[in-house]
């Protein structure tokens, strides 16, 4: 494309822009609401996807031992569990592990534990991993008659629960979002027929003076592009300033809901937001010129 | 330039609107197309731009093949096609030179030559002094006149007019057709539909007269042959 091209591309878009002022404020505006709620239902479903990532690592039987036992009759329980069969994995966590991990879990609560610091109440336990979610039970039922274990716990019932509502809320957050996506198209692609419709007198002389559809479409798909990518950076900060809002009202009443942390993150939704504008920008002015150009 | 062979049209609600047209029209040849309202001289200029396509027949304009063509042909046909019309169609917004301009613009051609072909042609529409007017400030005859310089800035082999001087004085008239004249003596043919009986029989030049569809006439030298 020539240089002089793309200057009377750029000065057409911006001048039209600013022909049609209010219908341009406003179709950034919807374009803007549009995409933040798009926006935030990605936020939410990547938000569940990774909360049901990490209870589906949870499908997992912990094996307490009994306090009294000696090391080698906790190497003996090791030994058996590792025989088993079905099994994936077999990780031993000692008492002295086991509250570690459980003050990085608190992390900037982690002082509720100083006053346990001489007596330990965490027992020795084995982590153990069934191959398939369906075999945790039998196999938790097995393990608890071993001499020495103490209880054989595991959250299914829990889980099975949790993971259907985060299947229902990933249908009905993908659901949302392809509506939105159709509505952007269509205020777009009802803002640019409004522009060509302006413009037809200009664009049936170009067609008569021999001007390429592309040459034609160029301007209305810039047009197209600005409106979607303005709204997107709209709703792009507005996104940011809400998840930062809400990532902090969660950290303090819910310490155990693993919320993605706002870097990088926001960065990716931003950019997501930023170009899903401008793809639904270019394809809502590419279908509005469609019949027209036809002519 | 133009050969057109058993071309008929036949619009998608069954209206007939040209019949067995045959015609050649040679490099450099002055054409007027006659008729009455409704007689097909529309349909005859549309088929020339590609605006309609033949319903059967063959159509070559500057040498390609029109029925053939494929639709991202139809740009580069157009660019050797200036073309006229009753009602100006200039752009309100734009001044005269930008009218011009935005001709040479919209087909990329290279802006150092743009100024200077802008002006040639307002010189031989003699509209220079008015390049910075705006259509809303010039008489009719000077809008034709800008229009004009706006189909000829990109030398197109072939000038088409359709009642060019329809909305126009008969004085005014005279003033546009001088100008074609001059067009023509530089080896543009021209094609214009009328209904200017002085015109036509004044100028002496080619005359197709065409009534419901058909060719009734084609004359090298003739008159309107209609009583107005």
């Amino acid at each position: 494309m020539k240089f002089n091209t793309m200057e009377y591309f750029l000065r057409e878009t911006f001048l039209s822009l600013k022909r049609n002022s209010w219908m341009t404020v406003a179709s950034i505006g919807t374009v803007a609401v549009a995409l933040f709620v798009f926006g935030m239902f990605l936020v939410i479903v990547m938000n569940t996807n990774r909360m049901a990532d990490s209870l589906e690592s949870q499908v997992e039987i912990s094996v307490y031992l009994k306090d009294d036992i000696s090391q080698d009759e906790i190497e003996d329980i090791g030994d058996k569990l590792r025989e088993m069969q079905g099994l994936e994995s077999v990780e031993y966590i000692s008492k002295a592990e086991a509250i570690e991990n459980f003050r990085e879990r608190l992390g900037e609560q982690s002082y509720i534990l100083t006053a346990l610091e001489s007596d330990n109440p965490l027992p020795n336990s084995y982590k153990v991993r069934a191959r398939v979610p369906s075999l945790v039970a039998t196999a938790a039922k097995v393990i608890r008659q071993f001499d020495g274990v103490e209880e054989a716990r595991y959250g299914q019932d829990v889980i099975q629960h949790l993971f259907d509502i985060t299947r229902l809320a990933r249908v009905i957050g993908v659901s949302i979002m392809a509506v939105l996506v159709g509505a952007t198209l269509f205020i777009i692609y009802n803002t640019i027929r409004l522009t060509v419709f302006a413009r037809r007198r200009e664009v049936a002389i170009m067609k008569y003076v021999g001007a390429t559809d592309w040459f034609i479409r160029w301007p209305f798909i810039m047009e197209g592009i600005v409106l979607g990518a303005i709204g997107g950076l709209i709703a792009a900060v507005f996104l940011r300033i809400a998840y930062r809002f809400v990532a902090r009202s969660i950290s303090d009443a819910l310490t155990f809901f693993p919320l993605i942390p706002e870097t990088p993150f926001m960065y990716v939704i931003a950019l997501v937001v930023i170009i899903s504008g401008i793809c639904m920008g270019a394809t809502g002015s590419t279908l509005s010129l469609k019949r027209f150009l036809k002519a | 330039m133009i050969h057109m062979r058993d071309v008929c049209k036949e619009y998608d609600n069954g209206s007939v609107a040209l019949k067995n047209i045959n015609v050649d029209i040679e490099p450099g040849e002055f054409v007027f197309i006659v008729g009455p309202s409704g007689a097909g001289k529309s349909t005859f200029i549309r088929l020339l731009l590609r605006e309609v396509l033949p319903s059967s027949g063959e159509l070559y304009v500057s040498g390609k093949d029109v029925v053939n063509m494929l639709r991202n042909e139809v740009p580069f046909l157009r660019r050797k096609l200036g073309v006229i019309f009753q009602d100006f169609r200039l752009l309100p917004e734009k001044t005269v030179a930008e009218n011009v301009a935005f001709a040479m613009q919209v087909i990329e051609a290279p802006r150092r030559t743009m100024q200077h072909s802008v002006n040639s042609v307002l010189d031989i529409v003699g509209l220079r002094p008015k390049y910075r007017s705006f259509p809303s400030q010039l008489s009719g005859g000077e809008q034709q006149r800008v229009a004009i310089a706006r189909a000829i800035v990109n030398k197109p082999s072939i000038v088409i007019a359709d009642e060019p001087t329809g909305n126009l004085d008969p004085s005014t008239s005279w003033e546009i057709m001088d100008i074609f004249r001059r067009i023509n003596a530089n080896g543009t043919t021209i094609v214009m539909a009328t209904h200017d009986k002085n015109i036509v029989d004044t100028m002496k030049k080619r005359v197709i007269a065409i009534e419901d569809g058909r060719i009734v006439r084609d004359e090298a030298q003739g008159g309107y042959g209609y009583e107005v």
